[in-house]
């Protein structure tokens, strides 16, 4: 079953460009990875999965049910984490969280306790006096609260210290491995490919790419590095090799093709070392918005 | 309820300011009544001040040397400040949550956005009641040293359900205001610029003919002290106007919100 499922979907600001014929589905039990630079319209897609936004074009349908017009309904089974949490100030963690908790249909609080042991949170005191890691960590209780069967994390992870994003991200794993369906936003790879198990990398409002992390990483390319002797001018100038750089005393670049072929070409030079390895996801990403 | 209840809390201290305004104000103009009261000469001071002036305060309706006069006179500030403080708190209710950035936490709970609007517009009510209330409680206080009939509790009481009118018509126009508009941080000097244009208009309405067709315009001139001391009453096109006004705000209000982005 698709949890979401959005097509064509589109945004504009008056004539800003917000998304553009966004289209994908994420099925139940996944966690979806969601990458793209700031300002290519991650948040603007959730926001509309929200109905925070209407679109300007296209529709979403979570559980099978619009957005829109389903919205109070849907919103019963999700967990909501912003990239930047805006909470009530003069309200003592507790009573925020107690509040929030008082527009599920289930009993929370047990829940909610043992989120708020886990993430180390003092409950007591206001929103006002927090740091930004401190409201982080609110938003992640607050959002996970009620059990909810779709989590949309929107950069979660800014702001949070190494110690708590690795609690943080074991916390993701508990939930998915529950059944949950993650949607997970983030410019920084590597987060994404710990967690993901499928991306989507969204360049300019429109997305360029829907695929397994595995493929994504090994199907196409090869990062080859060779360091030879005497390297004759455009040796490598052939179709499938992209980003070629000069090095110290060799070339480096990205391959896509026939592997015997370059394999041979790169044997036939006077070779002092050569590695070809996986690219990184870093490095696929990268070469998409170049 | 959970709404409701929050926003009550979260409005408390700015009932408790203009409670102590309103309580000052109402002090204040005792005092100064102290002079008035049964003081003939004080009607000759007042008979010989420029006729334009009296007609642009609404004076010459009434007897300030008698408490129903007086209170007559105090009506123009109950009037305003029922409108400012739920003009304001109409308004704010719904923009404070774009200004401050929770709209998103707030709307992402599953809550339908009519269902957040009626929450806070009930809160703001109930704020918009607690001020009537504790305007009448503190003029009723002021009043007693006077000797009160039955007559001036009477105008009183009309006196009060004319500023609930007029509490509830700036109330649904803050809604509308801040529903309708993508600026939050502009709601508040919008609203308070619509209440001062419209009270203006009630001042320079009695001045000239050519100016009378703004008394329709204004809800100020709907609740006029001079006709509920001399008429007990308002005329039923007034109470029509206040209705079609109010329903059209609120109207517009829910209309507007539940179509517009937030503005995050």
């Amino acid at each position: 079953m698709n949890v979401i499922e959005t097509s064509k979907l589109t945004k504009y600001y008056g004539k800003a460009r917000g998304i553009i014929d966004i289209s994908f589905q994420v099925e139940e039990g996944e966690v979806f990875g969601f990458i793209g630079p700031n300002g290519a319209g991650k948040s603007t897609s959730i926001r509309l999965l929200l109905s925070l936004i209407y679109p300007t074009g296209g529709s979403a349908k979570i559980f099978g049910k619009d957005v829109i017009k389903e919205g109070p309904e849907i919103r019963q089974d999700i967990g909501y984490l912003p990239s930047e949490i805006f909470y009530y100030e003069r309200m003592k963690v507790i009573d925020l969280l107690k509040y929030s908790a008082s527009f599920y249909k289930k009993d929370t609080t047990e829940r909610m306790h043992e989120l708020a042991e886990y993430m180390e949170l003092d409950l007591n005191r206001r929103i006002e006096d927090l740091s930004y890691g401190n409201k982080k960590k609110v938003g992640i209780v607050q959002g996970l609260l009620h059990s909810p069967r779709l989590l949309l994390l929107d950069e979660p992870t800014l702001g949070l210290d190494p110690l708590m994003q690795r609690k943080f991200f074991s916390l993701i794993r508990q939930e998915n491995a529950r059944g949950v369906t993650v949607f997970f936003s983030s410019h920084i790879l590597s987060e994404v490919q710990r967690l993901c198990s499928r991306v989507g990398i969204i360049k300019e409002g429109r997305i360029i790419e829907i695929s397994d992390i595995r493929t994504l990483q090994q199907n196409n390319y090869k990062r080859i590095e060779v360091t030879v002797r005497d390297l004759p001018p455009d040796y490598f100038a052939l179709p499938g090799v992209t980003n070629l750089e000069a090095t110290n005393g060799g070339v480096r670049f990205f391959f896509k093709g026939d592997i015997d072929g370059i394999v041979a070409r790169i044997s036939a030079l006077d070779l002092i070392d050569v590695t070809i390895e996986e690219p990184t996801l870093e490095e696929i990403f990268m070469h998409y918005y170049e | 309820m959970n709404i409701f209840l929050r926003e009550l809390r979260a409005n408390l201290k700015s009932l408790i300011i203009w409670s102590i305004i309103i309580f000052l104000l109402i002090w204040i103009a005792m005092v100064k009544f102290s002079a008035y009261a049964s003081n003939p000469e004080m009607l000759a001071i007042l008979d010989s001040m420029p006729k334009t002036l009296m007609d642009a305060m609404n004076m010459h309706a009434f007897n300030l040397t008698t408490l129903s006069g007086f209170f007559g006179v105090m009506f123009i500030y109950f009037g305003l400040m029922g409108a400012i403080a739920a003009g304001m708190w109409g308004s704010n209710i719904i923009a404070k949550e774009e200004r401050n950035k929770t709209i998103e936490f707030a709307l992402s709970l599953p809550v339908s956005r009519a269902r957040f609007v009626t929450a806070k517009a009930l809160a703001a009510l109930a704020n918009s009641i607690a001020f009537v209330l504790i305007t009448w409680i503190a003029s009723l206080i002021a009043m007693q040293s006077y000797n009160p009939d039955g007559a001036v509790y009477r105008f009183l009481a009309l006196e009060m359900m004319a500023m609930f009118a007029i509490e509830l018509i700036f109330l649904s126009i803050g809604l509308l205001v801040a529903c309708a508009m993508k600026r939050p941080k502009r709601t508040g000097s919008i609203v308070i610029g619509i209440i001062l244009v419209l009270y203006y208009f009630s001042m320079i309405s009695g001045l000239h003919e050519k100016l009378d067709f703004l008394k329709y315009l204004t809800p100020f001139k709907y609740f006029d002290a001079g006709t509920l001391l001399h008429q007990g009453g308002v005329a039923p096109v007034y109470w029509a106007l206040s209705v079609v006004i109010i329903l059209i705000s609120l109207t517009g209000a829910y209309y507007a919100y539940n179509r517009r982005d937030m503005y995050i």
